[in-house]
Parts: C-alpha cells; structure tokens; sequence
C-alpha cells in the first residue's frame, strides 16, 4: 500500500503540470470571463441601470425555480472542467508507459522493487481518481470564489445575495454529484483507459497515432463493408464509439428529454438506453449494466496485454 | 546459498541471433566481478536476464530467486545502474529520494545525504539540470545507500570524465564493498577496474571464453618481453599470442614456468586489456 501510494505520488509529480496547472488555468479564464462580461456591460450599460434592473426581474421569479437554475449552472460549470480533464487523461494515459521507455527512465524505475502490476495500477489509479478529484476540488473552489465575487457584485448594487440567490441552495449537492460523475466516468471509460495504456506500452513511437489509426481504420473498413452489403450505415465501431460517449455518466449540459430547455444531462441524450437525468442511481444504472460488463472484459484483455509488454519492455 | 548468481546453459536468443549462448556461471558472495567482452559479446543480454530485465531459457538463480518471475523481490537484494544517465529527467533530488525511501526497504536516507553533501547536488535540483558527471554521482549514492547483497553495473562510466570515473570506484570500494556483497560490472574501461577486480570474465559470441580469479590470472599468466634473436626459441614455449613493439616481441604464455621464461629476457604479469587482446584474438583465429 505504501508503495502504491509512493507510485502514486511519482505519477502526480511527473505530471504535475497537466493535473493541477491546467485546472487552475481554467479557473482562471473563468475569472478572465467574468471580469470581460463586467467590462463589456459597464461600457454599454451606464452605472449598471440594466442589470440591476436583471436582478429585481430575477429576484421576483419563483423560488424553485430560482433554486433549480442554481442546482443546474452549478453543474453545468462543471462541464469546462470535465472536458479538459478528460484531454489530460487521454494524453497522461497515452505517455503513460511511453515516456519512461523513450527516455530509458524504465531501467531506473525497474531497479526499484515495486512490481510491473503496481506501476500499471499506480498509472490506471491516477487517470481513475487522482486527476479527476483535482480538477473536481479546482472546481468547487472556483466556484465558491465566483459566488463570493457574484455576490459582491449584487451587494455594491444595492441588492441582498442572501435572499436572491445564496440562502436558496445547498452547493454541497451539486459538488458532490460532479464528484459522483467524475468517478462514474472513471470506470465507465475503463476499455478506452485500457487501449490508451496498450498502445503507451508499445508504440515504438507518436503513441497518438497508434492510438487513434486502428480503431478509425476498422470503423472504415466496417462501414464499407456494411454498405457494400446491406446499403446501411447501422451497426459499426463509430456507431458504438459514438453510443458509449452519449451514455457517458459524465454531466455534459444538453438535455433534450426534459420540457425545460436548459438543463444539465448525463452524457449527450441522443440515446434513451439509459435516463439522462443527473442522478446518482442513473449513474449506477449505468456501472451496473450489460454494456460495462463487456466493457470491463475488453479493459481486462487490454490491461493484460499492456502488463505482459511491459514485462518485456526492457529487452532487445 | 553460496552463490549469488547459479546459471546453468543460461541462453537468450533473439529473432535470428543468439547473444547468450550456454552459460554455465556461479559467483559466490563477496567477490567484485568484472564481466568483459567485445561490443555485442552478449554481456548486457546476460545482465538483462540477470536483473530480470528480459527472458532467457535455461537455469539461472539470482539470490535463489528466478529473474523473470520474482524481479520486485529480487530487487530488494539486487541494486543496479544500467547505463549513466538514465535517471528521470524531471524528478527533483530530493523527490527521488522519497520515492527510493518509500519504495525500497534496505535504502538509508542518511547514508545518501552524506554522500550527497561531498558533491555539489542539491536536493532541490532537477535530475536534467544536472552534468552527466553528477547524475552518475547521484546514482551511486542511491545505490550505495542501499543495503544490498549485489551491485550490478552496466558501463556505469560511460562517458564521464576521468576524474569522475576514478572517485567513481573510489567511493565504491571505499564506502560500499565488504565481504559479504558481490559487484558485476561489465566496462570497456578495463584498465580502470582491474586492480579493484577479484574475478574476470571474458564473454565473445555469447560464450565465456575466461572464468577465473585474478590471482589465478596473475599466476598462470605471463608475459615475456625479448628481442628478436630468442623470439623463435619463446614460439617453441607455445604462447598464447605473440605482438611486436618498437621492434621487440611480446609473448603471452599461459601455465609457463616463471623461471623458464626468465631465461630469454624480461617477464612481468599481463595486464587485464593485454590478456583481453590476446584471449580474443586467440579464439578468432
């Protein structure tokens, strides 16, 4: 356990730069935004007579619903988070058991007594939940900072942020759902973490090309081969790529199944194979179904496969 | 266990080559081993299946543990540096050291801030903003803070300058060597080891063509110097090799009595890079 943890940490200090310097960087450019959203309306807008004018509109609204909007754009300031952090997991994964061996690094960490299964399992946990509860902490104290601000803002002009919108919600909700999501994805994304981690233990070289060649060629062939024979564009590997990302347990604002017309969904809604609603027994739906079954097997074959090359990674 | 390394028809071949070919092998504990042989000999093919770095078929036991299937645990008794240079480039110091302390549990951290302090190394340094010189410096201390029984280096020099290379070894056999460990180093530098050695090995076309203690070198072996009118009364001695220099000849003779050769001009003890040219040279021809 020590050893992992000691992995762990390794991993967190090569990669330092993509799991905490980019979340922070987001961070920032939300706050860059906000500042520009400020300007932008005091130029056009004097002394700020329309959005005062907003606030008393907003202050007069229902409290659900008032409430409910909160709930959803604090979801929803998730999915910037979520889309990098899944860029970052994808090239973490894809150098993951590159580097090492371009740079002969591999035969100081082989010199060490920690096994070829704790290295691969120190990289799989940092993809699964060091890099996801980083960026997930970044976002909660990012957005505690642009409510604090927010607030400001409606107090300098003339309103209370307490009735309007801070005393109507509890944050700790919605917080913890991303969380939920974040580690829902982890496992739900567990075959393309498994290739990623095949094609990083034996590309020879550009791990990206290998990564992405195969899979799209096959989808290609397949889809040829389908119209050649049944004049259809049905069944085929892009069809299933593209099946597994609208199932994906992670919030990815774009509800189309709801009457509301803003609102907060699991995955893309393009498929009614599972609820989209952003709930945690939606989520589980998902972990605990057919489709992650086979998913776990196809991560299984993966991971062996990447284990038994990086056995061997050190010969020739 | 008497032996650190067994290995019995030790062989690894690869698509069309065999680089090892039918090892028989044993060091016992204590001993510093130098593994010699030309450029693709098969030394670092037999290192690798020693480390557990690769597969090889035949017997071989490493601390009674087989390579290939135990490398974690062996690497608990088993230190090595396989090549300068090949430590992480973005680690800090002082990171490497807590991980080497987490991860390993014979590593002392005094011992390798001690040796640290004599060299310029800090430990908040990035590995890449370190010389050459200084990252084999920073290896060797790691390894030599770990209580291991044996030490493995692969051409640990490579590249570093003479000053470095002998405060190298000299660190390693003042600080680190005792009775009870064992040190296999392969080198090209020969003339820099041979006087810490205790056994050599040579190694050509995946074979071991050499396999004795440096006293046993040094007593069988003998090199004569002479002129030309005693040179075909030496070739009658049957030697080893025979080279000319400035004009005299050189003779290397194996198992020849001392005082017989003493006869026909100047006798002295070979050196290992000698003895290396003339063993090669032997077998090609």
């Amino acid at each position: 356990m020590n050893r992992l943890m000691a992995l762990m940490r390794r991993e967190y200090w090569e990669n330092k730069g993509a799991f905490r310097t980019t979340p922070i960087v987001i961070s920032g450019l939300i706050f860059v935004a906000m500042l520009m959203f400020l300007i932008t309306f005091s130029h056009f807008d004097n002394e700020f007579q329309s959005l005062k004018e907003l606030l008393r509109f907003i202050a007069q609204q229902d409290v659900g619903l008032r409430s409910h909007f909160l709930y959803e754009s604090t979801l929803e300031m998730s999915v910037i988070f979520s889309m990098v952090l899944a860029f970052v997991v994808f090239f973490y994964l894809l150098g993951s058991l590159y580097d090492d061996r371009k740079d002969r690094s591999i035969l100081f960490w082989k010199s060490l007594p920690a096994s070829d299964t704790l290295t691969l399992v120190s990289k799989l946990l940092s993809a699964m939940i060091v890099a996801p509860v980083i960026f997930w902490i970044v976002y909660v104290l990012t957005h505690i900072v642009v409510t604090l601000l927010f607030s400001i803002a409606v107090m300098a002009l003339g309103e209370n942020p307490w009735t309007l919108f801070l005393g109507l919600y509890n944050p700790f909700e919605a917080w913890s759902i991303v969380l939920a999501s974040y580690m829902a994805q982890s496992i739900w994304a567990l075959p393309l973490y498994g290739w990623l981690m095949l094609v990083s233990s034996f590309a020879p070289r550009i791990p990206l090309l290998f990564a992405i060649l195969p899979p799209v060629i096959i989808g290609i062939l397949q889809l040829w081969f389908d119209f050649l024979k049944t004049f259809t564009l049905n069944d085929n590997l892009f069809g299933l790529y593209g099946r597994w990302y609208a199932n994906s347990p992670l919030i990815m604002s774009a509800d189309a199944h709801e009457e509301r017309n803003f609102g907060a969904a699991l995955g893309i809604p393009l498929s009614s194979d599972y609820d989209h609603q952003v709930t945690i027994s939606n989520m589980l739906d998902r972990i605990f179904s057919m489709d992650m079954l086979i998913g776990f097997v196809i991560f299984a074959a993966f991971f062996a496969a990447a284990l038994w090359l990086r056995r061997r990674a050190t010969e020739s | 266990m008497n032996n650190v390394i067994e290995a019995k028809g030790l062989t690894k071949r690869y698509k069309s080559t065999i680089a090892v070919d039918h090892i028989d092998l044993e060091i016992p504990a204590g001993r510093i081993v130098g593994l010699i042989g030309p450029n693709g000999a098969g030394k670092t093919s037999a290192l690798k299946a020693i480390l557990g770095l690769a597969t090889y078929n035949g017997h071989l036991r490493v601390m009674g543990m087989d390579p290939s299937k135990d490398r974690a645990a062996l690497m608990e008794e088993v230190c090595f540096i396989a090549d300068v240079a090949v430590l992480p480039r973005w680690i800090r110091v002082w990171q490497l050291i807590d991980l080497t302390e987490k991860i390993h549990p014979r590593f002392s951290r005094e011992k390798c801030m001690k040796y640290l302090a004599s060299t310029k190394i800090k430990p908040d340094n990035k590995v890449k903003q370190l010389s050459k010189g200084m990252v084999a410096q920073l290896h060797l201390a790691i390894v030599m803070s770990i209580d291991a029984k044996l030490l493995v280096l692969d051409e640990p020099t490579l590249g570093l300058d003479i000053l470095f290379r002998k405060q190298f070894y000299t660190n390693l056999l003042n600080d680190y060597f005792d009775e009870e460990r064992t040190i296999l180093i392969t080198t090209h530098q020969v003339e820099e080891i041979e006087h810490i050695l205790s056994d050599l090995i040579f190694i050509q076309d995946g074979r071991i063509v050499l396999n004795s203690s440096m006293e046993e070198v040094q007593q069988g072996y003998a090199e004569l110097m002479t002129s030309g009118d005693k040179a075909d009364a030496a070739r009658a001695l049957g030697p080893v090799n025979e080279r000319q220099l400035f004009g005299r000849h050189i003779f290397l003779f194996k198992n020849i009595a001392r005082e017989q050769l003493k006869a026909l001009g100047e006798v002295r003890t070979p050196s290992v890079a000698d003895l290396f040219v003339a063993t090669m040279k032997g077998d090609q021809a």
